[in-house]
């Protein structure tokens, strides 16, 4: 029987079997690259020291690496529940940078009240998307497009493109380049991001309503939703995320410029999409976001251990043209069940047997 | 279905590396050469010069950088060559703190460091291989502007990006040096170009048609020389309004011998490519050590230490008469 | 006339810009800088006419400018081997509905949304000329440019096909049968299949289309210069998306005209030179253009709900 049915209450049996099963064979694909980068990638070197993907050391930069991608990810994750996207995440990173830097060392601002004030302008600067998307009903898409341009130019008439802040004290680098309790500093306030999120998304109620809506916002709507407030609120958080991003990219470099972020908003997407987060909106996994954002770490920085990369000297490139292909490999993936039902629905006869009726006699 | 792309992908990864993963131990000496852009074709005659170098010396070469200048691919890409054990590498750093974290990394493992182009912090490295500071290539681009135009007149000035640390320093110096020495000349206008040649020309054309008595443009970001020089060409002010900058000679030579751009400056950057390899090879041999003050490499001959700094010298200038023996 | 609305009034705002330039910036009226700066402009407004078919339909193609760098140096390098410059035309028109295609099979024929198809085909694109390239320019061989004509004879050559082609495409999307159904599936694509269109398939042309005019200015660009740059179109696609959007094309499909994004193109190539004869520094440029982009794409909203409240 059809639990369905007998409990409304209760997901689809299909989906929630759906979605698990993506997380597992993401989960094995993971397992299997870093098995792979781990015999392919480590040697010993010309020094006799154990180096490459192996080491401990190579570990923790992938952590620190791929932090704020990360951060970026998940703050994108509940926006493409609710079928939104927002492009300017990574923009944003760089106008948070660049107000940190100048809060800090032009307003002389202690570093914990710069910090806040950061996250409250990124929280702006979210709210500032969500209304537009919201009040006038303009498609996401124009919106972040219009403020990634926006955000970007904003950090470089402020800084007058040529300003970078550094010297910041030892304390605040900390966050950055050091390690707490034996982990690079910033895994934990990742950390912390991903279980609030993850929270946000799997057991509340507002995470329920960020799939109701983005399955069906009339619907959504139809139901008691406060759907305004509630697509306002995932561009907030996605842009209060991009601010702790922020921080910590400038923690990690020591500096604070405005083309901070360049180009992050590919991996954070196609990290999302790996995942298993439909870009239809409607479904996602917080999980899964994490997977995928490991997925790509992984592979980006796996792939520059490689000595066959490296010969080639084309790191960045590779890495560039794989998340790319890959990026696409997995939204092809993503429709190919769904196609495939489709045509199988369309051709019955090639899909099961015809019942020819038994000739008697 | 998607597990199988997945797995795909994994298995041609495997297959492509499989052989390269036990190729046989090389026991030469491995430098790898940092610069701040790839694309740039100022790094790219470095490279040029590094590989002449390298290959006389007999070791093996590695060359990568970000695409774009990019502090934080910089930091990448060095801890790769950490992780693969190079005996020495050397680097034009795109943010002097950023980048000392992974050099001194390098450091404590026994890596020999070496900049050039664009300093690290002191202690991060062995040697700074400089083909000028800051301000002597302000100074020498300046000075030639004012050769130009006979020490007076109107200027332009077409930069990489507004946020490009190389070229601020450089702008910084060329603008103190015309305070300084050349009253009678004027810069009236600075614009990025986004290292895009079309760009370039583009600003170059408005800032003639918006200062009509302007006589001279300066590019230091070298897709804007040939940028610059087309727009001068197209406005049919060849003469008019000169054209100079830091270029590479394949560029501009079309220019440079329709008489659009008169000079081509260029910090022999092959030259630099050279010194700052056999530098470093020397450093690697223990046979450049603290406190030397000069410094012979190959057939460019002797160079000088102060501190240190080894010191390439004056920058080359590329003209009419001269262009067509390069070939970078 | 409420119809046109949008478009009087981008127009409305150019005629300010250029009115203000006339009183504080004469200078910017001079015939060689003027064409000069119209002919660098010629292949973009190409561009942007695909862009705007893109977008009426619903979707939105950000891939163009790795389109763009590619094609260039294919072509440059073509040209450089001693093809005749026919062929290397044929050969970028081709090349560009080949990558269009690329594009329109994943979107069309998949299903997937075109901002993250053209997404990853744009740093796949990218990435892989640099990996070939590493940034090194094209040469070309000499009597390239400008068609072997003289170089006014070469601008107005590019300035009236580009002007030619523009006419041609905004006739043809409102009279020829194919043009109008691009609305109808921007409009609404399930209205338009049940009225026997196939939006997969118009879908798909679109895209090709795009990548066909992509490729006819590439070499409208290649024969401006001796040289081809390889990072040359990069953020092409934000340009010609911005110069849709300010003319008035709606991003929710349906509705545009080509009109609309010619003047809004001139509007945003004015900005650059504007500041540089109003002495404004070059760091704004970046923000004003956004501003621009956003005030454009906020008047369509409250316009929309203006609409929307009324009925």
């Amino acid at each position: 029987m059809n639990p369905s049915v007998t409990n409304p209450n209760r997901p689809k049996r299909d989906w929630k079997a759906l979605l698990l099963r993506h997380e597992t064979l993401l989960l094995l694909v993971l397992i299997a690259e870093w098995i792979f980068f781990y015999y392919a990638g480590t040697s010993t070197n010309r020094r006799g020291v154990v180096v490459g993907f192996g080491t401990i050391d190579r570990q923790f930069d992938i952590l620190r690496h791929s932090c704020e991608i990360g951060l970026l990810a998940l703050a994108l994750t509940p926006v493409i529940i609710t079928a939104g996207i927002d492009l300017s995440v990574a923009s944003l990173l760089g106008l948070c940078a660049i107000l940190f830097g100048k809060f800090w060392h032009d307003a002389g601002l202690p570093i914990p009240v710069a910090i806040a004030f950061t996250l409250v302008i990124g929280g702006l600067a979210g709210a500032l998307n969500g209304t537009l998307i919201t009040k006038l009903r303009l498609p996401p898409l124009i919106v972040t497009l219009g403020t990634y341009s926006l955000f970007r130019g904003l950090a470089e008439a402020i800084t007058r493109g040529a300003i970078t802040y550094t010297d910041f004290p030892a304390s605040f680098l900390f966050i950055g380049q050091e390690r707490w309790l034996g982990v690079p500093t910033q895994a934990w306030i990742f950390v912390v991001v991903a279980i609030a999120i993850g929270l946000l998304v799997h057991r509340t109620t507002y995470g329920r309503s960020f799939r109701a809506i983005g399955f069906s916002p009339e619907g959504a709507r139809y139901a008691g939703l406060p759907v305004e407030r509630r697509v306002a609120l995932v561009y907030v958080i996605a842009g209060v995320v991009a601010a702790i991003a922020a921080i910590i990219y400038t923690a990690r470099l020591g500096q604070a410029k405005a083309d901070a972020g360049l180009g992050y908003e590919l991996f954070a997407i196609t990290a999302v999409v790996l995942g298993g987060t439909s870009i239809f909106g409607g479904t996602g996994s917080v999980f899964g976001t994490l997977l995928g954002v490991a997925a790509i770490a992984v592979l980006k920085n796996g792939l520059a251990t490689l000595p066959i990369v490296m010969r080639m000297n084309a790191a960045e490139e590779m890495a560039g043209l794989l998340t790319g292909a890959l990026l696409l490999l997995a939204l092809t993936g993503s429709v190919l069940p769904r196609l495939w039902s489709r045509w199988r629905s369309r051709h019955p006869a090639t899909a099961t047997p015809e019942l020819k009726p038994k000739s008697t006699a | 279905m998607k597990s199988l792309l997945r797995l795909g992908l994994v298995a041609a990864l495997l297959l492509g590396t499989v052989a390269s993963t036990h190729a046989a131990a090389n026991s030469d000496l491995i430098v790898a050469f940092l610069p701040k852009s790839k694309g740039n074709a100022y790094f790219i005659s470095c490279k040029a010069g590094a590989e002449k170098a390298a290959k006389e010396l007999g070791v093996q070469l590695l060359f990568d950088g970000p695409t774009d200048s990019n502090a934080a691919k910089q930091n990448e890409i060095v801890e790769n060559w950490i992780t693969l054990g190079v005996d020495v590498i050397a680097v034009a750093a795109e943010n002097r703190e950023g980048i000392s974290t992974a050099l001194r990394k390098a450091q404590r493992q026994g890596i020999k460091v070496i900049t050039y182009d664009a300093d690290a912090m002191p202690d991060a490295r062995s040697f700074f291989v400089n083909q000028a500071t800051p301000e002597g290539i302000g100074h020498a681009l300046m000075d030639e502007a004012a050769r130009l135009l006979n020490n007076e007149g109107e200027f332009a000035m077409i930069t990489a990006s507004l946020t490009a640390a190389n070229q601020r320093e450089w702008q910084k110096h060329i603008e103190a040096r015309l305070k300084e020495k050349y009253p009678k000349m004027k810069l009236v206008a600075v614009r990025p170009c986004d290292d895009l040649k079309d760009k370039a020309q583009s600003e170059a054309t408005a800032m003639m048609s918006a200062n009509s008595n302007l006589k001279l443009i300066m590019s230091i970001c070298s897709p804007g020389v040939p940028g610059a020089a087309e727009a001068v060409k197209q406005a049919g002010k060849t003469g008019q309004v000169k054209v100079m900058g830091l270029g590479l000679p394949s560029e501009n030579r079309r220019y440079v011998h329709d008489g659009v751009i008169d000079t081509v400056i260029l910090w022999k950057t092959e030259d630099l490519g050279y010194l700052t390899i056999y530098a470093g090879v020397a450093l690697a041999k223990n046979e450049l050590k603290k406190g030397a003050t000069s410094i012979k490499a190959g057939s460019l001959g002797t160079f000088e230490i102060k501190g240190d700094n080894i010191l390439l010298g004056k920058p080359f200038s590329f003209n009419k008469g001269n262009i067509d023996q390069f070939n970078f | 006339m409420a119809r046109y609305f949008r478009e009087l009034s981008v127009a409305g705002a150019l005629a300010l810009v250029l009115l203000g330039l006339a009183v504080f910036a004469p200078a910017f009226y001079q015939p060689q800088p003027l064409l000069s700066l119209v002919t660098r402009e010629a292949p973009t407004l190409i561009v942007a006419c695909g862009m705007a078919l893109v977008i009426i339909s619903r979707q939105i193609d950000i891939s163009v400018g790795s389109q763009f760098s590619v094609i260039g140096v294919c072509a440059g390098l073509l040209a450089a081997k001693g093809w005749p410059l026919g062929l290397v035309l044929l050969a970028s028109v081709s090349l560009g509905g080949v990558l269009g295609a690329l594009n329109g099979i994943l979107i069309a024929g998949l299903g997937l949304p075109s901002i993250v198809v053209t997404l990853a085909t744009l740093v796949t694109l990218r990435q892989g000329l640099n990996l070939v390239r590493q940034g090194e320019f094209v040469n070309l061989p000499d009597g390239l440019q400008w068609f072997g004509l003289s170089q006014s004879g070469g601008q107005w050559t590019l300035v009236i096909a580009a002007l030619v082609i523009l006419v041609l495409l905004g006739w043809g999307m409102r009279h020829v049968s194919a043009g109008r159904l691009v609305y109808a599936v921007g409009s609404d694509a399930e209205a338009a299949r049940l009225a026997g269109i196939r939006p997969q398939l118009c879908t798909f042309l679109v895209f090709v289309f795009m990548g066909a005019l992509t490729g006819l200015a590439a070499m409208m660009n290649l024969v401006q210069s001796p040289q081809v740059q390889p990072l040359s179109g990069s953020g092409l696609e934000l340009k010609v998306i911005a110069a849709v959007v300010v003319g008035g094309v709606a991003i929710s499909g349906g509705r545009g005209t080509l009109w609309g994004v010619f003047a809004g193109l001139l509007l945003l190539a004015c900005i650059a030179p504007a500041l540089i004869h109003l002495r404004i520094e070059a760091y704004w440029e970046k923000a004003i253009q956004g501003g621009i982009i956003l005030l454009a794409v906020v008047a369509d909203g409250v316009r929309s709900r203006r609409e929307g409240a009324g009925k």
